[in-house]
C-alpha cells in the first residue's frame, strides 16, 4: 500500500471534521471531537480486542481530575495540565490493568463499571475536601493564556483539539497495520493460538488496556481544560454506557466509526431533545435495531461501500472489499 | 461504638434492601444461568413495575393491587421483549445481549418518560404501623418486604426443585443442548423464565416504590448495584444471588452508620477484593459460554 493511500483516508476524514466546523456552532465541533476521542478507547477495546468496558468514564475522570488538580491547586498552564492527565491516565490503567485484564469478558464489563462507580463516589463525597464534592472545582480563570495556541479561547481550542485528534487517529492507524494491532485482534479471535505463536497474551491485552484508557485520560484531560470545571457528573453510573452505544452506533473497531458516531449522537441527542425532548427513546432503540441488523453500526456498514465506489472510481479490482 | 438501637433499625434497613435487591436480580441471574444472556432489561421491567404500583395506588388506593399489576406488566414485557428481541440473540456472544438489551432499557426509560413524566413521583406506605423490637421502632413495611422475598425465595426452591420444569430448568444451567436432547421444548422454556424473571423484577419495583421516589432514571440508578450484586454472587447461582443481595443490604445499611460516605463505596470495593480471590464471585461456576 502506498504512503499517499496510506494518509488519504486520515486526511480526508479531518478534512470533512473542518468542514463540519464551518457549517456547525463550535460547542457541537468541539464536543464531537473531543467525544470522538473518548469513544475511539473504548472502540478500540470493543472491536479490536474484545473487552467490553462499561467503565470508560472511570479513565475520563482520573485525565479530568488530574488536569483539574493541577490546574486549581499548583498552577495555569493548561498544556502542563493535558500532559499532567495524560501520565495520570498511563499511572491509573497500569496499576488497575494486570487486575482487571485476567478477567473473563463479561465480568470485566461488570468491574469496569464498578470501578466508575467507586471514582464517581469517592470524588463525590470521600475527597470532597479536595474535590470540593458535587460543586465541583472551578478554575476557569486561574488558566493563563498560553502563546502560539491559546487554549483559554474557545476557536484555538478547537484547533488544538483537532491536532491532538488528527495525531491519535495516525497513531491508532498505525497500531492497527502493525504486527501488535495483529496481535491485538489475535486476542479477540483465539488466544490459544495466538499463545501457541509465542506471544504474552498477558502483554498484549495490557499494553491494549493502557493505550486505549490512556487516550480516554486524554479526552479527559480535554474536557477539564475546555470546560475549566470538573464535577463528579462525568463520571455518574447513568452516563457509563454513553461510549458503548456511540462506539456500536459508529460501528465497532473501525477507525472513523467513533468521529461518525459522535457526530450521529451528539446531533440526536441535541436536535431530538429539542424536537420531542426524550432522546433516550430514539437512542435505545437504534441501538437495537443496529445490534439486530447486524452490529456492524453506521460506518461499519459504509466503509464497504465506500471501498467498492472508490476502487471503481480508481480502475481497481475490489479485492480487500471483503476485509 | 454504635448506638444498639440504630444497629438494629439499621440491620433491617440493609435487610430489606437487600430482599429488594433479591427480587431485582433473580432474573438477571436464571436469565444468566439458562440462556446465556445479559439482561439489563429487567431493570426496566423494575421501573414499569414501580410505576404501575404508582398509578394503581394512586386510582384505586391500594399499593398491593398496584404490586400485582406490575407483576402482571413486568411479565408481559418481558413476554413481547423476549419474543421481539432476545429470541434472535440466544446464539451470540454475552457482550451482544449485554449492549442490546441496554439498548432496550434506554429505549423504555424514554417510553416511560413518555408516559409518566419526569417528576418523581411519592407513593403512600401501605403500612403505617411501627413495632418495637429490642426497643428499637421498626416500620411493619420493611419486614413485609423482607417476608415477601423469603416467600419467593421459598417458591422458586420449591419450583426449581419439585417440578418437572423447574427441573428442566436446572438442568438447562448445566448445559441446554442436552435438556433439548431430552425432548424438552427449550425454546418455551427460555419464555417461561423471561416471563419470570421479568414478573419478579416488576415484583421488586412495586415494593420499592413506597421506599423511595419513583423516577424514571430508578432503573439506571440501581444498574450498578444490580451488577454488583450478581457479580458477587457468581452469575447464574440463585443461592449466590440471595446470599450476595443480603450481604450488599448489609454493607450499604451498616457502612452507612459508621461512615456515610462509605455506604455507597464499599460494596463495590468488596466486589473488587471478593473477584481478586474468586473471580467467578462466590458461587459462580467457571463455564464459559461456547
Amino acid at each position: 500500500m502506498s504512503l499517499v493511500r496510506w494518509w488519504s483516508g486520515l486526511v480526508l476524514a479531518f478534512a470533512l471534521l473542518a468542514v463540519l466546523r464551518i457549517y456547525l456552532p463550535l460547542p457541537f465541533a468541539i464536543e464531537v471531537i473531543i467525544f470522538s476521542i473518548y469513544t475511539l478507547g473504548c472502540s478500540f477495546l470493543l472491536g479490536r480486542v474484545g473487552f467490553i468496558s462499561f467503565g470508560q468514564p472511570a479513565y475520563l475522570a482520573i485525565g479530568a481530575y488530574a488536569t483539574a488538580f493541577y490546574l486549581f491547586y499548583f498552577g495555569n498552564n493548561p498544556y502542563i495540565g493535558i500532559l499532567i492527565g495524560i501520565a495520570a491516565g498511563i499511572v491509573g490503567s497500569l496499576l488497575v490493568g494486570p487486575l482487571l485484564v485476567r478477567l473473563r469478558g463479561d465480568y470485566f464489563a461488570l468491574v469496569n463499571l464498578a470501578l466508575a462507580v467507586i471514582i464517581y463516589y469517592l470524588m463525590q463525597k470521600v475527597l470532597a475536601d479536595i474535590t470540593h464534592g458535587d460543586n465541583g472545582l472551578w478554575y476557569l480563570t486561574n488558566m493563563s493564556s498560553t502563546p502560539v495556541l491559546d487554549l483559554t479561547r474557545p476557536d484555538q481550542f478547537f484547533i488544538f483539539a483537532f491536532i491532538v485528534a488528527f495525531a491519535i487517529w495516525v497513531f491508532f492507524k498505525y497500531l492497527d497495520d502493525s504486527i501488535y494491532g495483529a496481535c491485538c485482534l489475535a486476542v479477540k479471535v483465539n488466544e490459544d493460538k495466538l499463545r501457541f505463536l509465542g506471544y504474552d497474551n498477558f502483554k498484549v491485552r495490557l499494553t491494549a488496556f493502557v493505550i486505549a484508557n490512556t487516550t480516554t485520560a486524554l479526552a479527559g484531560a480535554l474536557y477539564a481544560v475546555y470546560l475549566g470545571f470538573v464535577s463528579p457528573e462525568i463520571t455518574s453510573p447513568a452516563r457509563a454506557a454513553d461510549p458503548v452505544v456511540v462506539t456500536i452506533l459508529g460501528g465497532a473497531g473501525t477507525l472513523y466509526g467513533p468521529i461518525v458516531g459522535a457526530i450521529v449522537y451528539t446531533g440526536m441527542k441535541d436536535v431530538v431533545s429539542k424536537v420531542i425532548g426524550n432522546w433516550e427513546l430514539i437512542v435505545g432503540f437504534t441501538l437495537v435495531f443496529i445490534m439486530l441488523a447486524g452490529e456492524k453500526g453506521i460506518w461499519g456498514s459504509l466503509e464497504p461501500r465506500l471501498n467498492r465506489l472508490m476502487d471503481r472510481m480508481t480502475g481497481k479490482r475490489s479485492d480487500e472489499v471483503g476485509q | 461504638m454504635i448506638d444498639s438501637q440504630l444497629l438494629v433499625s439499621g440491620f433491617v434497613f440493609g435487610l430489606s434492601m437487600g430482599s429488594i435487591f433479591f427480587l431485582m436480580t433473580i432474573g438477571l441471574s436464571l436469565c444468566f444461568g439458562v440462556m446465556r444472556v445479559i439482561s439489563l432489561d429487567q431493570l426496566l421491567y423494575y421501573t414499569v413495575g414501580a410505576y404501575i404500583a404508582y398509578t394503581v395506588s394512586l386510582a384505586i388506593g391500594n399499593l398491593w393491587i398496584g404490586v400485582l399489576g406490575g407483576i402482571v406488566v413486568g411479565g408481559l414485557a418481558a413476554l413481547a421483549v423476549e419474543r421481539l428481541v432476545f429470541r434472535r440473540i440466544y446464539e451470540r456472544e454475552i457482550a451482544f445481549s449485554m449492549i442490546t438489551s441496554f439498548g432496550i432499557l434506554i429505549g423504555g426509560v424514554g417510553v416511560v418518560k413518555y408516559f409518566w413524566g419526569l417528576v418523581p413521583r411519592p407513593v403512600a406506605m401501605p403500612i403505617d404501623a411501627q413495632i418495637f423490637v429490642l426497643g428499637t421502632e421498626i416500620p411493619v413495611y420493611r419486614l413485609v418486604v423482607v417476608g415477601i422475598a423469603g416467600l419467593v425465595y421459598g417458591g422458586i426452591w420449591l419450583f426449581l426443585n419439585k417440578t418437572i420444569v423447574g427441573k428442566a430448568i436446572r438442568a438447562g444451567i448445566e448445559n441446554v443442548e442436552h435438556v433439548e436432547g431430552l425432548g424438552i421444548n427449550v425454546s418455551r422454556l427460555f419464555t417461561l423464565i423471561f416471563i419470570i424473571a421479568g414478573g419478579l423484577s416488576g415484583l421488586a419495583g412495586g415494593l420499592h416504590a413506597p421506599l423511595i421516589m419513583v423516577e424514571p432514571q430508578m432503573g439506571l440508578e440501581v444498574l450498578a448495584f444490580a451488577f454488583m450484586v450478581v457479580i458477587i454472587g457468581g452469575l447464574g447461582s440463585i443461592k449466590g444471588t440471595l446470599v450476595s443481595s443480603f450481604l450488599v443490604g448489609q454493607v450499604v445499611s451498616i457502612g452507612s452508620l459508621i461512615y456515610a460516605p462509605l455506604a455507597q463505596m464499599a460494596p463495590f470495593a468488596i466486589m473488587l477484593l471478593i473477584l481478586l480471590v474468586w473471580p467467578t464471585g462466590l458461587f459462580g461456576s467457571p463455564m464459559l459460554k461456547k
